[in-house]
């Protein structure tokens, strides 16, 4: 173990490199080329202003700040996964023709969501300011809140990149399993607005505390409830162990069974 | 000019640098091209197969010497590949003992690691890093790999602009930078235009020092006769016979029932 982790360190260019040209090749050819890194959060949330402020007719700023600041979250994980989940078929040459961790390849998948995550924090930060909202020292809980979301990207990514070499339909049925998420995660309402009878389900979804916990930082200023915090990090935590050691009991079957 | 061969390394000749004892290698592999889930489920109970075993390597001793090129042939599925594979880490054997003795590098496949979307320069660094190297050595090595890639200016353009012979010229350039302790060389040599095969040969010359030792896998039995010093015959993951390029070559001929000919002497 400690000869991988040496050799995975050895390889950390490789892992930078590796996701700036998956970035570049994902905007490659459009107009705006790199900048769509900054367009896209920009005209996600111009479209949830025109819906709240203009179709819906409300000034619910509150609303406005805390669903765009809960869906660059949400897309940090998302894209982890999406992007996860193909690493390691579409790293067939790579794994066919070179020796390296595998695990290598998810990872940059997450390297490459976290440099799209970036540019949406800082609009989330000016549409806080622009709609007025409360400052706290609270706020620095973003950032252990932002390493359990990496951790949780991190394990989907890993995870999901080795049950789709040997399951290669996976990545279809992703779209499905993240839109569900979106929907049963408190994005479109607030954690507090869930109906009661269904308030014992939450405990099941992942994501939930997470984007909760979240919200009360970004939006409201506030703590995080230590509830919130052991949930969100207690799923980060097994998910990320569970698809580690999944993956590296398996890694060594990749290059026969690509 | 700088010489791709500036770099080097030291190694005693003779000592041996890859000791591979009864090799074996067998593997489960899915018998459909893209497994699903769905078909997982749709055949449970009906007892269908997904997977099936392959014995690739059966039994393989040798030993590769500092200062030796080994030469290996065979016919398809022989287990060429396999064995390569298995030296270079890349799959892990289900039996036998493998030793080796300094840095590895393989040449297995062209423009592993590439991305078309960027450009030549940006690419020798992906795939320099792909292939173990840190920046700082790429760097060092950056004039010498454009010099032979004979690329000029079209190395600052996106590689998607790239014909297929300018591609696998950049690719041949990068690949043989590397100046490891044993190079594992794999059909790598069929690249570009005439001229650019036999300068690619000539680099594979140039490589054969005392302190290194090569390992190349070639259906073209003239290239592997000329730079080789020692050949092994596989057959369906055996190793059937081990010496003399000549001599070995001569018993694969015959095993095979082939004369001497243009399409069995040069890459294609």
């Amino acid at each position: 173990m400690r000869t991988y982790m040496r050799s995975l360190w050895h390889r950390k260019a490789f892992v930078a490199e590796f996701a700036r040209s998956q970035l570049r090749e994902q905007n490659f050819g459009s107009v705006f080329g790199q900048l769509w890194l900054i367009l896209n959060p920009l005209l996600l949330s111009g479209v949830y202003f025109l819906l709240i402020y203009v179709i819906g007719g409300t000034s619910d700023a509150t609303r406005f700040a805390h669903l765009t600041a809960s869906l660059f979250l949400f897309y940090l994980i998302a894209n982890s996964l999406t992007g996860g989940v193909k690493a390691i078929t579409s790293g067939q040459r790579l794994i066919l023709n070179t020796s390296f961790p595998r695990i290598m390849l998810p990872i940059s998948a997450v390297v490459v969501a976290i440099l799209r995550f970036l540019p949406t924090l800082a609009v989330a930060f000016v549409i806080h300011a622009l709609v007025g909202l409360p400052y706290s020292w609270q706020m620095l809980w973003a950032i252990p809140i932002l390493f359990v979301a990496v951790v949780m990207g991190l394990g989907l990514a890993i995870l999901m990149s080795c049950v789709n070499v040997y399951f290669r339909d996976i990545s279809s049925m992703l779209p499905y399993l993240t839109r569900s998420l979106l929907y049963l995660s408190p994005i479109l309402y607030e954690a507090s607005k869930v109906a009661d009878g269904i308030k014992a389900f939450q405990i099941f979804n992942p994501l939930f505390y997470l984007l909760d916990s979240w919200s009360r930082v970004m939006v409201h200023a506030q703590a995080p409830t230590t509830f919130g915090m052991a949930h969100a990090s207690t799923f980060a935590f097994a998910i990320f162990v569970v698809g580690t050691y999944f993956f590296l009991s398996r890694e060594r079957d990749f290059a026969v069974r690509l | 000019m700088i010489s791709l061969s500036d770099f080097s390394h030291e190694h005693d000749r003779g000592s041996i640098a890859v000791s591979v004892q009864n090799l074996g290698l067998t593997y489960t592999t899915s018998i459909d091209k893209k497994p699903t889930l769905k078909a997982r489920l749709k055949s449970l109970g009906r007892g269908r197969k997904f997977t099936r075993t392959v014995h690739a390597l059966d039994g393989v001793s040798l030993d590769v010497h500092y200062g030796t090129v080994l030469g290996i042939i065979g016919s398809n599925g022989a287990g060429k590949s396999s064995l390569m594979r298995v030296i270079s880490g890349i799959v892990p054997p289900t039996k036998g003992r493998i030793e080796v003795f300094g840095s590895v590098s393989t040449l297995l496949a062209l423009g592993v690691g590439f991305n078309p979307s960027m450009t030549g320069r940006e690419n020798v660094y992906l795939g320099g890093l792909a292939a173990g190297m840190s920046r700082s050595e790429i760097d060092a090595k950056f004039d010498a790999i454009a010099e032979f890639s004979e690329l000029g200016e079209a190395i600052d353009s996106p590689m998607r602009t790239y014909s297929s012979g300018m591609f696998a010229r950049l690719a041949f350039s990068v690949a043989a930078i590397a100046e490891p302790d044993i190079l594992i060389v794999d059909e790598a040599l069929s690249t570009g235009d005439a001229k650019f095969k036999a300068k690619s040969l000539n680099r594979m010359k140039e490589l054969r020092t005392a302190d290194r030792a090569l390992i190349l896998v070639s259906h073209a039995l003239a290239t592997i006769e000329e730079l080789c010093n020692e050949v092994i015959w596989l057959n369906k993951g055996k190793l059937m016979a081990r010496g003399n390029p000549a001599e070995v070559i001569a018993q694969y001929r015959e095993f095979m029932n082939v004369g001497k000919s243009a399409s069995t002497d040069e890459d294609v």
